[in-house]
């Protein structure tokens, strides 16, 4: 590929999202002028024809968010990817790391389009909110274009400079543009996530009367829900990364015509799923931070959060939690049929799906539901006979917890199927681990259990020991185990490419699921707000004030959902035209030679 | 063939979420209706607009349907009966009427033993509708004493309160402010005013400006040092007699107060 092609390229991928950025700027221009005339009153509200203004908004703000997240989690571990292959000189993480950036590269102008879709129609469907948004946050839009125009350079100069900066220092300085990228991604999230956070938590001196020009910018901007949004989200990303592209892998494995196609997209997909399972442990974590930050700012809030019209969706997110995390070990469980000396693990498997399954059930069961005097009634009382023991969050965090350690059991087990330590303490390292787990679960269900016997205030903070333990746990078990292998005498390598089919569609369930999930997340936090644009400060009097109940809800993130995968594999297939897979140089090995007999 | 796996595992599993999200109980969140009611507003009228409020737009049923999180209304609680068979013996001197309406008001008012101060923020409600919820309650059991004239002064003081709850004064003198306010009522300043509450000489060197702005805007949230009694005791609306300007040229002003 020429030089002045690449850069041909580079500047044609760099009209659009600039063109998309300038329309936006001129939009943000356009409002600041003094266009409100005498005597002239501008209308608060647009219509949109058919789905209406909320969904038309709703729709276009969910597909920008779902491939912003994309754009802002797959550069996060492209250079983690790009380090791993520098610093073991394995060129297959290189490569790896290369054809994630191509991915992402294709991805960027549709994160810009559908980023410029939501300005306009807020600005025509919502114009006295954005009005009032532009005028409190005017600086960080200017700031947020000017980074987003950063962002797009550095993205290129890192794609099409992979080859250029390939040796040497200027690897490390090919490797710091990864860096740049990120740190600009990240910068651009937050200023975003401040305007978001804005409308769910505004400060407290911020009242009805408070004329826009009379925030104060910083108190806005840091607002009390904005550090735990930045977190979650942060997190967030790299999960939906992983999955997104542990999906492009289990498809292009699927329609693979070669071994080597198969070896290289099963060693992709295995890593998007690790990438993505991984950071999927913490995010629970992080959720419980943003659920406490939005009792701290307004309990009413909280309330109707956990235990309002929103308390059917947890149950629904249970469900789909308990899916991610079925799909995600089956996964595990069925590669490991491709790993020599794996053989040895997989009579566990049944007792840790029974775990887990368990402990989806656990965690799915309702406690404090909206229930009429007749469904009370029915019921026997607030709380079911049986199951309402279980739905207390005593129960659920032993749930969680529990389910938790058996997925890092999985990967553990994945990691050393087909190593055999040689270090002379090995008998020791493995009892010692072993102890670890068995101590981690005795603590988490010791405070599951008294949890039962301890007022609820007292009952809270036991979740912490409970996440102490298995957060300990893991860092000890991990360290024993890289200690351990170090000098491991290899069972046989790897038979990259031999994965079932049924691993490939577990992968893109877990993508669906992920998706899903984040649509479905995305309607709580913004749904909390209720009837108001700006929480008790600016009241919506639309004909969609009302919030939708769940049905409806699921029924535009499904639709969300389906737009975003339909174009993701558009551009995919558009991105594979132009250039070829960069094919890792993952070995497929050929399988074992049936045993005599068998 | 492929391509049609892959699309019917993607189509399968969001027709399955689809699904189980429209199985399960569908519930809305109602916006408040607004009322316009007058004084010749019925006790029919009042109670089933307390109802709608009750069990949709006013979201209590989030807590009082629940007798783990807050005291039951509609049922029997702690063997006093229903809201409206206890409300008036609940404290001494306070018939039924205005135990509910400060309650709903002042949540802190009257908390019962084993709960916690309520949610519910009465601010965004108009004064009809507090009115209408307070008659629903007490119909929960009781005779209901809110009257047509309740309503219609509750709407006047409600048309007037751009008015009464805008600042008492144009000044931008943080000293004219805090007189017109009346501070000095409970706070002294270079010896003037009335020793009650922490002095304002000096209050640079013990509390930021964010933690000054925090107490007049919400001055029952904490407590000074060696104030702890006095907790509760300072005007909660007082930010509501400041405009947004004056208020920073207070909080700046005593903010400066130091050495």
């Amino acid at each position: 590929m020429s030089e002045r092609g690449s850069l041909a390229r580079a500047l044609r991928r760099t009209a659009l999202p600039l063109l998309c950025a300038g329309a936006v700027v001129t939009a943000l221009a356009f409002l600041a002028e003094p266009l409100f005339a005498q005597g002239y009153t501008p209308r608060e509200y647009g219509d949109f024809p058919i789905i209406g203004s909320r969904a038309a908004v709703w729709i276009a703000a969910q597909l920008h968010l779902f491939f912003a997240a994309f754009v802002l989690g797959v550069p996060m571990f492209a250079v983690v990817a790009e380090l791993v292959g520098m610093l073991n000189k394995e060129e297959r993480f290189d490569k790896l790391a290369k054809e994630f950036t191509r991915l992402l590269l294709v991805s960027y102008s549709a994160t810009a389009i559908w980023g410029a879709v939501l300005v306009f129609a807020l600005i025509t469907l919502y114009p006295r909110v954005w009005g009032y948004l532009a005028e409190v946050f005017a600086p960080s839009m200017w700031v947020y274009v000017g980074v987003f125009f950063f962002e797009s350079f550095t993205l290129y100069l890192y794609y099409y400079g992979w080859d250029h900066l390939k040796k040497g220092r200027a690897k490390w300085v090919h490797w710091g543009l990864g860096i740049l990228l990120n740190l600009w991604g990240t910068i651009v999230m937050v200023i975003a996530n401040s305007w978001l956070t804005y409308m769910m938590s505004p400060p407290a001196e911020v009242t009805p009367d408070t004329a826009p020009d009379m925030v104060r910018f910083w108190s806005a901007f840091a607002n009390a829900t904005w550090m735990p949004i930045n977190v979650h989200r942060f997190i967030a990303n790299i999960v939906f990364g992983g999955a997104i592209v542990g999906a492009y892998a289990a498809f292009r494995f699927l329609s693979a015509k070669t071994d080597e196609e198969r070896a290289h997209y099963d060693w992709m997909g295995y890593i998007g799923n690790f990438v993505a399972i991984t950071a999927l442990i913490v995010l629970p974590f992080a959720g419980y931070y943003l659920g406490r930050e939005i009792y701290e700012f307004n309990q009413q809030m909280g309330t109707t959060m956990m235990g309002g019209f929103m308390s059917w969706l947890w149950v629904v997110q249970a469900f789909l939690i308990g899916v991610l995390f079925l799909a995600g070990n089956y996964y595990l469980w069925v590669g490991m049929g491709r790993i020599p000396g794996a053989e040895r693990f997989q009579p566990y498997t049944k007792y840790m799906l029974v775990i887990l399954v368990l402990g989806v059930m656990v965690w799915a069961t309702p406690r404090n539901m909206i229930a009429s005097r007749d469904e009370l009634t029915a019921m026997g009382g607030q709380f079911h006979p049986f199951l309402g023991v279980l739905g207390v969050m005593s129960a659920k965090n032993t749930a969680v917890n529990l389910m938790i350690l058996t997925t890092f059991l999985s990967f553990l087990l994945y990691g050393r199927a087909n190593k055999r330590p040689t270090v002379s303490w090995a008998q020791r390292g493995t009892i010692i681990q072993g102890a670890l787990f068995v101590i981690a679960a005795a603590i988490v269900l010791f405070y599951g259990v008294y949890g039962y016997f301890v007022p609820a205030i007292v009952r809270i903070g036991f979740s912490v020991y409970q996440v102490l333990a298995v957060l300990a746990a893991i860092g000890g078990v991990v360290t024993l185990n890289v200690l351990m292998m170090r000098g491991a005498e290899s069972r046989g390598e790897i038979r990259w490419g031999q994965m079932p089919d049924r691993a490939q569609y577990a992968l893109l369930v877990l993508a669906v699921t992920f998706t899903w999930l984040m649509g479905l997340m995305g309607f709580a936090r913004s749904g909390i707000r209720q009837h108001w644009h700006i929480y008790e400060v600016m009241r919506d009097t639309s004909v969609d004030a009302a919030t939708p109940a769940l049905g409806y809800a699921s029924i535009v993130i499904s639709a969300c959902v389906l737009m975003f995968l339909g174009m993701v594999a558009f551009i995919f297939w558009v991105g594979g035209l132009a250039e070829k897979p960069v094919i890792s140089g993952v070995g497929s090995v050929p399988p074992p030679e049936p045993a005599a007999g068998d | 063939m492929t391509n049609l796996k892959v699309l019917g595992v993607v189509l399968g599993t969001l027709a399955v979420y689809t699904w189980v999200a429209n199985s399960i109980p569908q519930l809305e969140s109602v916006v408040p209706e607004e009322l316009s009611f007058g004084a010749d507003v019925t006790e029919a009228e009042l109670v089933a607009a307390g109802q709608a409020l009750f069990n949709g737009g006013g979201g209590c049923l989030v807590c009082h349907g629940l007798p783990t999180r807050a005291p039951n209304l509609l049922t029997d609680q702690g063997g006093e009966g229903t809201i409206g068979q206890r409300c008036a013996t609940r404290v001494p001197g306070a018939d039924c009427k205005t135990y509910i309406y400060e309650s709903l008001t002042d949540p802190t008012a009257y908390v019962l033993d084993g709960f916690d101060p309520m949610v519910f923020q009465a601010r965004v409600f108009s004064g009809a509708q507090l009115w209408a919820l307070v008659a629903f309650l007490q119909d929960q059991g009781g005779p209901v004493t809110v009257t047509g004239a309740d309503v219609a002064a509750a709407a006047e003081a409600d048309a007037a309160a751009p008015a009464a709850g805008g600042p008492l004064t144009a000044s931008m003198d943080p000293l004219e402010i805090m007189r017109a306010n009346l501070c000095l009522g409970c706070h002294v300043l270079d010896g003037e005013g009335v020793a009650t509450g922490p002095p304002f000489d000096g209050m640079g060197d013990r509390i930021d400006a964010d933690r000054i702005r925090r107490s007049i805007l919400d001055p029952g949230a904490e407590a000074a040092e060696g104030f702890q009694d006095q907790l509760g005791t300072m005007t909660p609306t007082i930010a509501d007699l400041l405009s947004a300007r004056q208020l920073e040229v207070v909080v700046q002003f005593l903010a400066g107060q130091g050495g």
